[in-house]
């Protein structure tokens, strides 16, 4: 693992040692008045009825920061604005360097949302997220990682007519939540915390994405990610936990000439296998193990009559999505749960959107591991969704 | 099962890596027979609407473009094609 990162370093920097002395003088010589800068970003609110209670939500916005500071480095860094609990709260979504090293590969230093999948690092914005909430196991408490602090290379190639693309990244790793840190949850021993930005032991996590587009047009792409790490504590009997992460993604969207109009599908499966342990219970101050594997998927289509006359009906889009989140047997956050939506949008230009969803939840065995809404509110009862997103 | 699956991404890894260095080695890509209209229409809707080339001036498109190209595996030659015909159209 420690090889593969240092593999990754040694890449950036002696390999592509011309780029990198290149890059030195570039910062060097760099004005500040050199680099182009854009501020952009996006917004959302709504109202949401969930069972008996309903709630104006949202208000918050994401400021996104890109300095171009010459046609191979930018830096990205995206904020959240939000009330959570009644108080205003900051976020860093990520912060990060990209240089390019060649006509097709790119590096990144610092924070990024990881191409593990594609919810996390493409469609989780709000004015690109199709419906008005995230899938199950894609929102809050995620199953599989979605940002974190690290070093990637990425690009892509042609085969023919074909192109590849791929990621690859060492980064500190989710930490394994052993049920001795008082910070956390007791319940949730076994659970991997993806917001790992002290890495809690040596061992980092190396991951990648592969992108196929198997159609002369890139209208189909199949992603297949992975990311392996040791994610117990330095110094306890968890130290050499590993846990094994794996993702499918596809994506399609083509124009559909005899239905005149876009036909937009994605999908994602995440599995998530954690090395069996056993935890400690002060409730009955017995240990218990269980086989700690868990998954969450989702597939959506959705379909926007782009090309018809009717300049009201050309805007609207209707959406459907299945998601589905397995946690544990065994484990205290146990949970079985599946959600369909419905959704209706209307688009006033091709980055604010108004959206309207009914959404129902199954729930087979729910323990600690509840998908939350926004508020960190349960969402185990059906739900109508409207909200309003606005891209800047 | 651990130590197997070490060895399999390792090997991935190795193998990802040499096609990395074999492409990023190898001398320019074929010459490119997509108009830039054609590569933006193809590529700027897989992820989002496509914005029309009026939303930005010929400066925000650069920093755009290169935002873009970033975060969707696109090839600086492809991005050139696509930021010249969206200056051109803007
Ligand atoms: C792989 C998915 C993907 C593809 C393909 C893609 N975009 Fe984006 N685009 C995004 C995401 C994700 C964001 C939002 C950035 C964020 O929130 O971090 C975005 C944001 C934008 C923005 C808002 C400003 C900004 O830079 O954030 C513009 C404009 C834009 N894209 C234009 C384009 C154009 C033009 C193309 C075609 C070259 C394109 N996009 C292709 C995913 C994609």
């Amino acid at each position: 693992m420690k090889y593969i990162t240092t593999l990754l370093i040694t890449i950036c920097v002696s390999v592509y040692g011309q780029d990198y002395s290149d890059l030195l003088k570039k910062i060097e010589s760099s004005k500040p008045g050199d680099s182009q800068f854009l501020l952009r970003g996006y917004a959302h609110s709504g109202y949401e009825k969930r069972g008996e209670e309903s709630s104006f939500v949202g208000g918050s916005f994401n400021p996104i920061f890109l300095w171009r500071q010459s046609d191979k480095l930018l830096f990205e860094a995206e904020l959240e604005l939000e009330l959570e609990h009644g108080e205003t709260a900051l976020a860093l979504e990520y912060a990060n360097m990209a240089y390019e090293l060649r006509d097709n590969l790119t590096v990144r230093v610092g924070m990024f949302l990881l191409p593990f999948g594609t919810f996390s690092e493409r469609l989780h914005p709000r004015w690109i997220n199709r419906l008005p909430s995230s899938p199950l196991g894609f929102g809050h408490d995620p199953i599989g990682p979605m940002r974190d602090m690290g070093i990637e290379l990425r690009g892509n190639t042609k085969l023919g007519s074909r192109s590849l693309s791929y990621s690859l990244y060492s980064t500190n790793g989710p930490s394994l939540n052993d049920g001795e840190d008082h910070d956390l949850s007791e319940d949730e021993a076994g659970m991997l915390n993806y917001l790992n930005f002290e890495d809690n032991n040596s061992n980092k996590a190396i991951g990648g994405r592969l992108g196929i587009f198997p159609l002369a047009s890139p209208a189909l792409e199949l992603g297949f990610s992975g990311q392996i790490a040791e994610v117990g504590n330095h110094e306890t009997e968890y130290e050499n936990t590993a846990a094994n992460l794996y993702a499918l993604d596809m994506s399609y969207v083509n124009n559909i000439i005899f239905l005149k109009g876009v036909v937009d599908l994605k999908g994602q499966l995440n599995q998530i296998n954690v090395d069996d342990e056993s935890y400690f219970s002060d409730e009955d101050s017995s240990s218990y193990s269980f086989l700690n594997q868990s998954q969450a998927s989702y597939l959506q289509a959705s379909f926007r009559p782009a090309y018809v006359r009717n300049s009201f009906v050309k805007n609207l889009e209707i959406v459907g999505r299945y998601s589905q989140i397995e946690t544990p047997e065994g484990a205290l956050w146990e949970s079985n749960q599946s959600q369909y939506v419905v959704g209706l949008n209307y688009w006033l230009d091709w980055r604010t959107v108004l959206k309207i969803a009914y959404q129902v939840n199954e729930s087979s065995a729910a323990g600690g591991h509840v998908e939350e809404d926004e508020h960190g509110d349960e969402g185990g009862d059906n739900a109508i969704l409207i909200h309003w997103a606005f891209g800047f | 099962m651990i130590k197997s699956i070490k060895t399999t991404l390792g090997l991935a890894t190795i193998i990802i890596l040499s096609t990395m260095f074999i492409t990023a080695c190898s001398s320019q890509n074929p010459p490119l027979e997509k108009s830039g209209a054609q590569l933006w229409g193809e590529n700027c809707v897989r992820c989002h609407n496509a914005p029309s080339p009026s939303a930005f001036s010929d400066n925000q498109w650069e920093t755009v473009a290169m935002h873009m190209k970033i975060r969707a595996n696109l090839n600086s030659s492809e991005t050139a094609e696509i930021v010249e015909f969206l200056q051109m159209a803007n």
